[in-house]
C-alpha cells in the first residue's frame, strides 16, 4: 500500500525528502525510493508517519511542501512530533499499514481554492461532455438523416428502375420512371457533393480559385438554374440589380455561385407554393479606415435574399451555420438535404473574407445578407458606347422594367420613347414611319398590356421591314423561346436581370452605323459569305429574285434549273461543297421531292446532313408533310420574303 | 376575275349548295348512295380546286412583286368573293391573297393600298375570332391581337386624314378605327372606351366636312349599335358609372331608331333594342334583377317560333342565352324558374329542328353555339349532352358521322380488351367500382360510345375547316384546327352530364409518349381515363386517314394501310397495349366492320332526321 501511495505521489510529481539513513533503509525495505527534488506544483505536503507501539508517532519522511507548510527545516521536521507539526494545518490521513500512515497536509485557504478550482473544472468538464454529446447527437442524427436521405433517392432509383423494366414497352411510363430516376440521382449527387465539400472544409483542403468572371454571367446562370425550381412551386422569384460599379471581377465564380445557389435554393425549398422570393445584387464602395483619401476604395458585392417562407425559430438561428442542422418542422418534413449547405456557405463566405447575416421570423420568412469584398478585373475593358442622339422605342408595360431600361440608356444620350401596349406601339411606329423618323431600334419587354410580345414583334417586323432592329428584353429562358422569337422577327435577346453592358453592347452591335450601311444590302448582323447555296429553280425570273435576295446576305449562290441538274451538281461536287439547298418543288425533268429523296439516298457523308429547304407557294399541310417525308428540313413559302430567308440562314448558320 | 378564279368560286358555292338534308329521297339506301356520291363529288371538287390553286393562283402569288395592275385587281376581286359581309366561302385563302397584296403594298410603299389591305386582313382575322366562341381569352388572343394590330395600323393614318385625299382610303381608315373595338377585351370598360373614342371621331365635324361624301350617319349609327351590343358582355361589377352612361346613350339612340323604323314598316318593335334598353335600366339601378328577368321573359314570350327572321331568332335563341347567363351568375334565381327554363330549351330545339335550311344558316348556328355556352342543366329537361348531339346532327353531319364511326368501333374495341384484361379500364373510377363483369362490360360500352360521340364536339366551332372545306388546309388552318380539342373540353367540362368526357375531347390528339401532338395542357399520366383517351385517339386517327380527313389533310390510306401505319407509330403516337391487338387480323376485321356499322347507323339517323 505504501508503494501504491508513493507511486501515486510520483504520478503527482511530488518531491520527496530523503529521511535519515536508518529510516531510509527501512523505508527502502518497504519499497520506498528516493524521488529527488522536483518542482512542486501541487500545494500539498506529504508525510509518512510511523506509530510506535508506545503510541508515539514519528515522521519517517517528508516532502519539501510539508517542510514549507510546517515552517520547519527538514532536519527539524524529522525531529518534531508530527501532531505538533500539523497543528495549524488541514490533514487528511490514509493508513498505509498497521504502523504507517500517509498524512496529506494542506492549508485551509489552499483547500478552499482547490475545491473551487475543482468545481470549476468539473463544470467545464460537464460542459465539454454536453457539447461532445450534442455533437455526437448531431453526427448520429446526421448519419441517421443521411442514411434516410440516401435511402430515399436510392429507393426511388431502384423502384423506378424495376417499374420501368416491367413496362419497357410503355414509353411514357418508362420516360416517367427515367425522369424520376434523374431527379433522384441529381439529389443523391448533391448530397454527396455537400458531404465532400464539408469534409474538404474540415480538413482545410478547400481552396479558392482566382479567375476573371462576369457578374452578369453569374447572375444569369443563377436565374437559369433557379427559375425552373421556383416555377415548379409557382413561386415568384424576383432577381433585381441595384447599383453595379464593375461587372468584370476577379474571384472564384464557382464557389460564389455555390453560395448563392445554396441560399436561394433554400429560400425556394422553405417557401410554400405561390410564395415570393426576392433577390437583389448590388455593389458599394468603401474606403478602408486607415486608407489615404487618395487611395482607391474597396469594392463590395452585396447580396440579399428575402422570402416569405416558413422562417426559423430563434433557437435554430443560433445554430443555422453549424453543420448537420436542419429546420425541424412538420410542414417541411419532406424536405431533403444534408443540413450542410449553410455551414458550407458560412465557411465559403468566411474564406472569401465576407460576412453573412440572417434574420428570420417563424411563419413570416427569412432574409439572408451576404457582403463580400470583390476584386476588379485589372484588364477590364471599357464598355461600348451608343452613338449619342439616337432614339430607342421601348415597348413594355412593367414600370420597374421600363425604369431599368431607362436607367441603363439615359446616360448614353439616347432619347427613349415608351409605349405600354401593342396597339400604342404600332400606332407610334406607323406615324414615325410616315414622318420618316423611325427609331434606331425597338426594345420589346416581357409584358404588354394587351397582347403577347411576339404577336407585336411579328407585326412590327412586317411594318418596319427586315433591317429594323428588334431586341427582346426578357427574363424568360432564351433557349426555350428562341425558335418562336426568331421566327417572329426578333434580332437579338438581352436577358433579365438587366445589365447595362449587355444592353448597350447588343444595341451598339445592331445599330452600328457602318453595319447599317451594309444593312442597306440586307443582313446587318451576320456574314454568310463563306457559305455556298445551291438554288434549284426552273423559272428564270424566280431565279433572279431569289439570287438577288440571297446575295443580299452575302452567300455564294449556284443555280440549277431542275431537280436532275441539282442532283448532278451535288453528286459531282466535293463533300461539304454546298451548305444549303433551296429547292423549288414543281419543276420539269425532276421535281424537288424526287431530287431530295435521291440526294438523301446518296452514299456520301453530306447526303444526310445537307440542309434542304423547300421553296414553294404550295403552302398546304400536305405539301409541308410531303417535303418533310422527302427529307427536306424546312419549308419556305413563296413569295419569298427576305426576312424569311434571313431566318432560315440564321437558323442554319447562326 | 380570271377564269380559274371564277371556277374556284363556283366550286365553293356548289359545295355549300350540296345539302345533307331537305331533299326528297324515297329510301334510306338511296340516301346512302347519294351521300356517297356527294362525298366523291366533294373530293373531286377539292382536287380540282387544289389544281387551280397550284397551277394558277400560286404562280401569281410567287411573282406578286412583279404583278401588274390587272393581276392585282383580279386578285382583289377574287378575294372579295371568298369573304364578304354576306358570305364566307374561303377565309383561309382570303387571308393568303390579302397577305400577299399587303406585302406588295409595303414593298411599293403604296400607302393607300397598304391601308386597304390592312383593313381586309383585319376583317379576315375578325372572321377567325368569331370561331373562338367558348375559348378562354388566352387561347384565342392570337387571332384577336392580329386583327387589332391590322386595324390599328390602318387607323393610325387618321392623323394624316388631311393629306390623304382619296375618299375610299379615308373610309377604310375610319372603318378600321371603328373595328379596333371588335372582339373580346379583358374588361367591358376597355371596349366601351374604345367605341366611345370612335364615336367622338366620327361625330367630329372637322372630319365630316373634309369628306362629306362618306356615309357618316351610317358609320355613327353602326358604332352606336356596337356600343349598345357591348351590354351583352358587360357585368355590373366591372362597369363604371361613366361606362354605363356611355352605353345608355347609344342604347337609347339605337332603341329610338329601331322603333321608328319598325313603326314606318308597320312591324312590331324589334326585340334586341328592347332588351338592351331594359338591361341598361337594370345596370343603372332603376330596378333589380328579378324585374329584368321578368321583362326578359315577357320579351322571349313574344318571339314567334314560326318566324325565322333574325329578330325572332334573337328572341328564341339569343335572349335565352343571356337569360341563362344570369342564372349561371346568380344560381339562386333558378329556383322557381326550372319549368320555364326547360320550356325555353325545348322551344329552341323545336325551332332549330323546324328551321328551313338550318344547316346553311351561319347566324342560327352562331346563336346556338352562344346558347350552349350558358346552358343550364336541369332535371327533367334536355341535358347538355343531348343538346350537343342535336347540334352535331343538325349542323355538323360530317362530324356526327365520323363521331358515330369512332364511337361504335370504340365500343367493340373496348369490349374485346376488357374480355382479355378485366381491369384494363380500371383507371376510370366508375368502371373500377363495378364488381359484376357483365355490368362492368355494359357500362364500359356505354362510356366508350359516348366518348366517341363527343370527342370532336369542339369542331363545331370550325365548320369552315371541316364540313365546308373545299381544299386542303394551309398550315395556319391546321394550327387553328388544333383548337377544337380545347373548345370541346372546355364545353364538356362545365356541365354535369358531359364532364367525364372532357379529358377525351382534350387528349385524343396527344401522342402516347408525349413527344408531339396537341394540346400541351393534356398530360396523359395525370388523366383519369387515359386508356379510353388512347382508344379514341387511335380510332379517330384511323378513321381520319382512311375517310374523314383525307379531304383537308391529303392523307389517303386504306384501312389496312392505316392499321400498318398505326403499328408503325406504336409506342410513340399510339399505346402499344392497343396497337399490339391490331396485329390480330380478327380484331381489325371486327373494327373495320364496326366502323362501317357506325357509318350506316349515323346515316340512318341523319336520314330519319331529314326535313324533320
Amino acid at each position: 500500500m505504501v508503494w501504491d501511495a508513493l507511486k501515486r505521489a510520483e504520478r503527482e510529481q511530488l518531491e520527496v525528502h530523503l529521511p535519515k539513513e536508518g529510516r531510509l533503509q527501512r523505508a527502502e525495505s518497504m519499497g520506498i525510493q528516493s524521488m529527488g527534488n522536483r518542482d512542486l506544483n501541487e500545494n500539498k505536503g506529504h508525510l509518512v508517519v510511523e506509530r510506535c507501539q508506545d503510541g508515539e508517532a514519528r515522521i519517517l519522511y517528508a516532502d519539501s511542501m510539508a517542510s514549507e507548510l510546517s515552517g520547519l527545516a527538514p532536519e527539524a521536521l524529522f525531529a518534531a512530533n508530527p501532531e505538533q507539526v500539523v497543528k495549524q494545518l488541514e490533514v487528511t490521513t490514509a493508513e498505509l499499514d498497521e504502523e504507517h500512515e500517509l498524512w496529506i497536509l494542506d492549508t485551509a485557504v489552499n483547500r478552499r481554492q482547490r475545491i473551487a478550482q475543482l468545481e470549476h473544472m468539473n463544470a467545464a468538464l460537464e460542459d465539454a461532455l454536453k457539447a461532445a454529446e450534442a455533437a455526437n447527437q448531431a453526427k448520429s442524427s446526421f448519419l441517421s438523416n443521411m442514411s434516410h436521405d440516401i435511402r430515399t433517392p436510392m429507393n426511388a432509383i431502384v423502384g423506378m428502375t424495376s417499374i420501368g423494366l416491367a413496362h419497357i414497352d410503355e414509353k411514357p411510363r418508362v420516360q416517367n420512371c427515367l425522369m424520376k430516376i434523374k431527379t433522384a440521382s441529381g439529389h443523391l449527387m448533391s448530397l454527396v457533393n455537400d458531404v465532400l465539400d464539408m469534409s474538404r472544409i474540415d480538413s482545410g483542403r478547400l481552396t479558392l480559385n482566382e479567375e476573371i468572371f462576369s457578374l452578369a454571367d453569374l447572375v444569369h446562370d443563377l436565374a437559369v438554374i433557379l427559375r425552373p425550381q421556383a416555377a415548379q412551386k409557382n413561386q415568384s422569384l424576383q432577381i433585381e440589380i441595384g447599383k453595379i460599379y464593375e461587372e468584370s471581377l476577379l474571384g472564384d465564380p464557382l464557389r460564389l455561385r455555390q453560395v448563392m445557389v445554396n441560399i436561394i435554393g433554400n429560400a425556394i425549398k422553405y417557401t410554400q407554393n405561390n410564395g415570393v422570393i426576392s433577390v437583389c445584387f448590388s455593389q458599394y464602395q468603401k474606403a478602408a479606415a486607415e486608407a489615404e483619401p487618395t487611395e482607391e476604395k474597396a469594392l463590395f458585392l452585396d447580396f440579399i435574399c428575402e422570402d416569405n417562407g416558413i422562417g426559423m425559430s430563434e433557437a435554430f438561428l443560433e445554430k443555422i451555420f453549424l453543420p448537420f442542422e436542419r429546420v425541424n418542422n412538420t410542414t417541411i418534413s419532406k424536405i431533403e438535404g444534408t443540413g450542410l449547405g449553410m455551414a458550407i456557405v458560412k465557411n465559403l463566405v468566411d474564406r472569401m473574407g465576407g460576412e453573412i447575416t440572417v434574420e428570420s421570423k417563424e411563419g413570416e420568412g427569412s432574409s439572408f445578407h451576404v457582403t463580400l469584398p470583390v476584386a476588379v478585373d485589372p484588364q477590364n475593358r471599357k464598355e461600348t458606347a451608343l452613338p449619342a442622339g439616337g432614339m430607342i422605342l421601348v415597348a413594355e408595360s412593367r414600370e420597374d422594367r421600363a425604369a431599368q431600361i431607362s436607367a441603363c440608356l439615359e446616360a448614353c444620350g439616347v432619347t427613349l420613347i415608351r409605349t405600354r401596349s401593342g396597339l400604342e406601339t404600332v400606332t407610334w411606329l406607323t406615324e414615325a414611319q410616315y414622318e420618316s423618323h423611325m427609331p434606331d431600334a425597338i426594345l420589346v419587354g416581357q409584358v404588354l398590356e394587351d397582347m403577347s410580345v411576339l404577336e407585336l414583334v411579328a407585326h412590327v417586323r412586317q411594318l418596319a421591314g427586315t433591317n429594323f432592329p428588334i431586341v427582346l428584353v426578357s427574363e424568360e429562358d432564351w433557349a426555350q423561346i428562341e425558335y418562336r422569337a426568331v421566327r417572329a422577327g426578333v434580332n437579338a435577346f438581352v436577358p433579365c436581370p438587366l445589365f447595362r453592358s449587355r444592353l448597350i453592347a447588343t444595341l451598339s452591335e445592331l445599330t452600328d452605323s457602318d453595319r447599317e450601311q451594309e444593312g442597306q444590302q440586307g443582313n446587318e448582323d451576320s456574314d454568310y459569305s463563306k457559305y455556298r447555296v445551291l438554288l434549284v429553280e426552273d423559272i428564270e425570273l424566280n431565279q433572279e429574285i431569289a439570287m438577288e435576295m440571297l446575295s443580299m446576305f452575302g452567300v455564294q449562290v449556284e443555280v440549277a434549273d431542275n431537280g436532275a441538274e441539282a442532283l448532278e451538281r451535288f453528286v459531282t461536287s466535293p463533300e461539304g461543297w454546298y451548305d444549303i439547298i433551296f429547292m423549288d418543288i414543281q419543276m420539269p425533268v425532276m421535281d424537288g421531292y424526287e431530287a431530295t429523296k435521291q440526294i438523301r439516298q446518296l452514299d456520301r457523308a453530306d447526303a444526310e446532313s445537307i440542309w434542304i429547304v423547300a421553296m414553294t407557294a404550295n403552302a398546304f399541310v400536305e405539301d409541308i408533310r410531303l417535303s418533310r417525308e422527302a427529307g427536306m428540313n424546312e419549308h419556305c413559302s413563296k413569295p419569298v420574303e427576305p426576312e424569311r430567308l434571313q431566318e432560315i440562314l440564321r437558323g442554319r448558320f447562326g | 376575275m380570271r377564269p380559274y378564279q371564277e371556277e374556284y368560286i363556283s366550286n365553293l358555292k356548289e359545295g355549300i349548295a350540296l345539302s345533307w338534308s331537305g331533299q326528297e329521297i324515297p329510301s334510306f339506301q338511296e340516301y346512302l348512295t347519294q351521300a356517297e356520291a356527294q362525298k366523291q363529288r366533294a373530293e373531286e371538287r377539292a382536287k380540282r380546286n387544289m389544281r387551280l390553286l397550284r397551277e394558277e393562283l400560286f404562280p401569281v402569288l410567287d411573282h406578286i412583286y412583279d404583278a401588274d395592275e390587272e393581276d392585282i385587281r383580279g386578285l382583289e376581286e377574287f378575294a372579295g368573293q371568298l369573304l364578304s359581309g354576306r358570305e364566307e366561302l374561303d377565309v383561309g385563302l382570303f387571308c393568303q391573297v390579302h397577305k400577299a397584296l399587303l406585302s406588295l403594298a409595303r414593298r411599293r410603299k403604296d400607302r393607300n393600298s397598304m391601308i386597304r389591305e390592312l383593313y381586309w386582313l383585319g376583317m379576315a382575322y375578325y372572321n377567325l375570332c368569331n370561331k373562338m366562341v367558348g375559348l378562354a381569352n388566352s387561347d384565342s388572343q392570337t387571332y384577336t391581337s392580329r386583327m387589332r394590330l391590322c386595324f390599328t395600323e390602318a387607323a393610325a393614318y387618321l392623323k394624316y386624314f388631311d393629306e390623304i385625299q382619296d375618299q375610299e382610303t379615308r373610309g377604310y381608315i375610319l372603318r378600321s378605327r371603328a373595328n379596333m373595338a371588335l372582339g373580346k377585351f379583358p374588361t367591358p370598360g376597355e371596349k366601351i372606351r374604345m367605341v366611345k373614342r370612335t364615336l367622338e371621331i366620327l361625330q367630329d365635324k372637322g372630319y365630316q366636312e373634309k369628306e362629306p361624301g362618306l356615309p357618316w350617319d351610317r358609320f355613327i349609327y353602326m358604332t352606336h349599335q356596337q356600343m349598345a351590343a357591348s351590354i351583352s358582355y358587360s357585368k355590373e361589377s366591372t362597369m363604371t358609372s361613366q361606362d354605363m352612361e356611355d352605353v345608355m346613350e347609344s342604347v337609347y339612340i339605337v332603341y329610338q331608331r329601331r322603333l321608328q323604323e319598325a313603326e314606318e314598316r308597320n312591324e312590331k318593335p324589334p326585340l334586341r333594342p328592347l332588351f338592351s334598353y331594359s338591361a341598361i335600366e337594370y345596370y343603372c339601378g332603376m330596378y333589380g334583377l328579378d324585374e329584368l328577368l321578368t321583362k326578359m321573359e315577357a320579351l322571349m314570350d313574344t318571339a314567334d317560333s314560326t318566324d325565322f327572321t333574325p329578330d325572332s331568332m334573337y328572341g328564341i335563341i339569343s335572349l335565352p342565352a343571356f337569360y341563362c347567363q344570369y342564372m349561371n351568375e346568380y344560381p339562386d334565381k333558378i329556383s322557381g324558374r326550372e319549368e320555364y327554363i326547360i320550356h325555353l330549351y325545348q322551344r329552341v330545339v323545336d325551332y332549330a329542328e323546324s328551321f328551313p335550311k338550318a344547316s346553311e344558316n351561319e347566324a342560327l348556328f352562331l346563336y346556338l353555339r352562344q346558347l350552349s355556352l350558358t346552358f343550364v342543366e336541369l332535371e327533367g329537361g334536355i341535358s347538355y349532352k343531348e343538346f350537343l348531339l342535336k347540334l352535331q346532327v343538325r349542323f355538323a353531319p360530317g362530324i356526327y358521322v365520323h363521331s358515330r364511326m369512332v364511337a361504335d368501333a370504340a365500343a367493340v374495341f373496348s369490349e374485346m380488351i376488357i374480355n382479355e384484361e378485366p381491369d384494363f379500364f380500371d383507371d376510370i373510377e366508375e368502371i373500377r367500382q363495378i364488381a359484376d363483369p357483365e355490368e362492368k362490360r355494359q357500362m364500359l360500352r356505354t362510356f366508350a360510345v359516348e366518348c366517341g360521340m363527343l370527342h370532336d364536339v369542339g369542331k363545331i366551332n370550325f365548320m369552315n375547316l371541316y364540313s365546308q372545306a373545299a381544299r386542303q388546309w394551309f398550315e395556319e388552318e391546321y394550327e387553328m384546327a388544333h383548337l377544337h380539342t380545347l373548345v370541346g373540353s372546355t364545353w364538356l367540362a362545365e356541365r354535369k352530364s358531359t364532364a367525364r368526357y372532357a379529358p377525351v375531347a382534350l387528349g385524343h390528339h396527344s401522342w402516347y409518349d408525349g413527344s408531339r401532338g396537341y394540346p400541351a395542357s393534356y398530360e396523359r399520366l395525370q388523366c383519369s381515363c387515359r386508356q379510353m383517351v388512347d382508344v379514341i385517339g387511335l380510332l379517330d386517327w384511323i378513321n381520319n386517314v382512311t375517310d374523314t380527313a383525307r379531304l383537308y389533310t391529303g392523307q389517303e390510306k386504306t384501312f389496312e394501310e392505316a392499321v400498318e401505319g398505326a403499328i408503325a407509330l406504336e409506342g410513340r403516337r399510339f399505346s402499344p397495349l392497343l396497337t399490339a391487338r391490331l396485329r390480330d387480323k380478327k380484331i381489325t376485321e371486327q373494327l373495320e366492320a364496326a366502323i362501317e356499322e357506325g357509318r350506316r347507323a349515323a346515316f340512318r339517323q341523319l336520314y330519319e332526321n331529314r326535313g324533320s
